[in-house]
């Protein structure tokens, strides 16, 4: 199992690599299906990504982003 | 203290230093006016930048004779004040102090300002503070952007505009915060620190609509520029219009002309367009991914037929082969049945020959008949149909069980041929 991508750029550049070594033709088949899977899973990240910012815009103010922090425990 | 000079009577002193101080050079300064007040016949003021400040007197004649427009001296404002220093010694009742006279005011204008702004420019570029921000990764798809603007502005809107345009529509975290006057700078720093304080913030938009420099110069303010410099989190500034270059802007990751340019610099992923480009990729990922197994297991399949065809081809050659070997056999056959046909009607016909005349006549239709009978009786016929007739070693026929049994062995005959049989004892009796 792959690591979750840093960024959806990272995630984006990656995908790319990708398709461009698949395109090649020079992949043999393990690597084809492993280069499949790892695309797959990055494009079904980038579109959570995509998800997470077209379900609705959310307007807060400062004082209502501050009131959410001071109520969710330090997360790290 | 006994190498110094003195002691002197210090209301000679004050007024020594009085003269002193007015006989330096009369300039002109420029700076922001704060904390206004008015005696009978002065106005008091402080006249400061981010440097440092100097208490200011002016005669109310002279402030009259300035012809600022009504309510010009005031908090916030951007002046150029002529004079010099001065002293006033105090009196038995009156408290000293110490004041830059001024004589002659006017409101700074853009030709000050841009003065000023040069200066700035100058100095924070010196410092490498115009590259800090632009060293800051900025992500292309930010979840949660903080923008700090005033509460109500065409800039808020255009800004919204831009972002649905992008197809993106995340958390804005809003700063509402003055835009214009001396509040506003100090307002705004402390709006981009909190913003950039929230750790889910990861852009921070800062953002006003055009004006003359003057309105816009809360964003050359140097302590809010030294702050967003210093700053870990992008700032896009979006500050006037085209034409309009504040200190803000210098300093910021990226400047923008127009709030919608800043929506575009926030997000820089058109997300409406990233949706594509990501189906297509899946799409293509998905055709790779099946080709590459198809194709594959299609060569496989076609390698493991191969074995299987030739021997398909080997079978159906043989069982060619086969066919003509039985098709030959046949024609051998049913030649030889026909010659002993032809022989047996020789037979007849010359039997029929022998007999003569009319009884002859007779005789041969009968034989004819016969003829036809026995052909038609022909054990050959039967045998054809695919019966098998059982003979015993003398060749006479075999038409029972017990007659099997008793023979122990015989013969079968069948349209092509005999083979020699072994009737076995324990056989079933039914």
């Amino acid at each position: 199992m792959s690591e979750k991508p840093e960024s959806y750029e990272a995630a984006v550049e990656r995908l790319e690599q990708i398709i461009d070594r698949l395109d090649s033709g020079q992949a043999g088949l393990r690597e084809t299906l492993e280069l499949c899977r790892e695309g797959r899973e990055l494009v079904t990240y980038c579109s959570a990504e995509l998800d997470a910012v077209s379900e609705g815009l959310e307007e807060l103010k400062l004082d209502d982003l501050a009131a959410r922090l001071e109520s969710q425990p330090e997360a790290d | 203290m006994h190498e110094l000079p003195g002691p002197f009577p210090v209301g000679r002193y004050a007024r020594k230093l009085q003269e002193e101080l007015r006989r330096r050079a009369r300039v002109r300064l420029v700076g922001e006016v704060t904390g206004v007040s008015r005696s009978k016949v002065q106005a008091y003021f402080e006249l400061r930048d981010s440097e440092g400040a100097v208490p200011c007197a002016i005669w109310l004649d002279d402030l009259e004779k300035a012809g600022l427009p009504e309510g010009g001296l005031r908090d916030g404002a951007e002046v150029v004040i002529g004079g010099g220093p001065d002293y006033y010694p105090g009196g038995a009742q009156a408290s000293p102090s110490f004041a830059f006279r001024a004589t002659q005011v006017r409101l700074a204008g853009e030709g000050d300002l841009l003065a000023r702004l040069e200066a700035l420019r100058k100095q924070l570029r010196a410092e490498g503070l115009f590259e800090l921000q632009k060293q800051l990764a900025r992500p292309r798809l930010p979840q949660t952007i903080g923008v700090v603007t005033a509460e109500r502005g065409a800039a808020r809107r255009d800004l919204l505009a831009g972002l649905r345009r992008r197809g993106w529509a995340g958390t804005i975290v809003w700063a509402f915060a003055p835009v214009q006057d001396r509040r506003a700078a100090p307002a705004i720093g402390a709006a981009i620190q909190e913003l950039a304080a929230a750790p889910a913030v990861e852009a921070i938009v800062v953002t006003r609509g055009g004006g003359s420099l003057a309105d816009l110069w809360a964003f050359c303010d140097e302590t809010l520029c030294r702050t967003v410099a210093m700053l870990r989190v992008p700032v896009i500034s979006a500050v006037g219009h085209e034409r309009d270059s504040t200190l803000i802007d210098d300093v910021a990751a990226v400047a923008c002309s127009t709030p919608t340019h800043a929506a575009e610099a926030a997000v820089p992923l058109d997300c409406l367009a990233a949706r594509t480009t990501l189906t297509r990729a899946a799409a293509a990922l998905q055709r790779v991914g099946e080709g590459a197994v198809e194709a594959r297991s299609r060569h496989l399949v076609a390698l493991a037929r191969g074995p299987a065809r030739a021997l398909r081809r080997e079978r159906a050659a043989l069982n060619q082969k086969t066919r003509e070997v039985r098709a030959a056999s046949e024609r051998g056959l049913s030649e030889r049945r026909a010659f002993q046909r032809r022989l047996a009607s020789v037979v007849l016909v010359r039997a029929a020959r022998r007999a003569a005349g009319a009884e002859a006549q007779r005789r041969r239709e009968a034989l004819r008949r016969a003829e036809v009978a026995f052909r038609a009786h022909e054990p050959e016929r039967t045998l054809e149909r695919g019966y098998a007739l059982a003979e015993d070693a003398a060749g006479e026929p075999v038409s029972s069980a017990a007659g099997a049994r008793a023979a122990g062995r015989v013969r079968l005959r069948f349209a092509d041929g005999r083979v020699g049989a072994k009737i076995e004892q324990d056989g079933s009796e039914g």
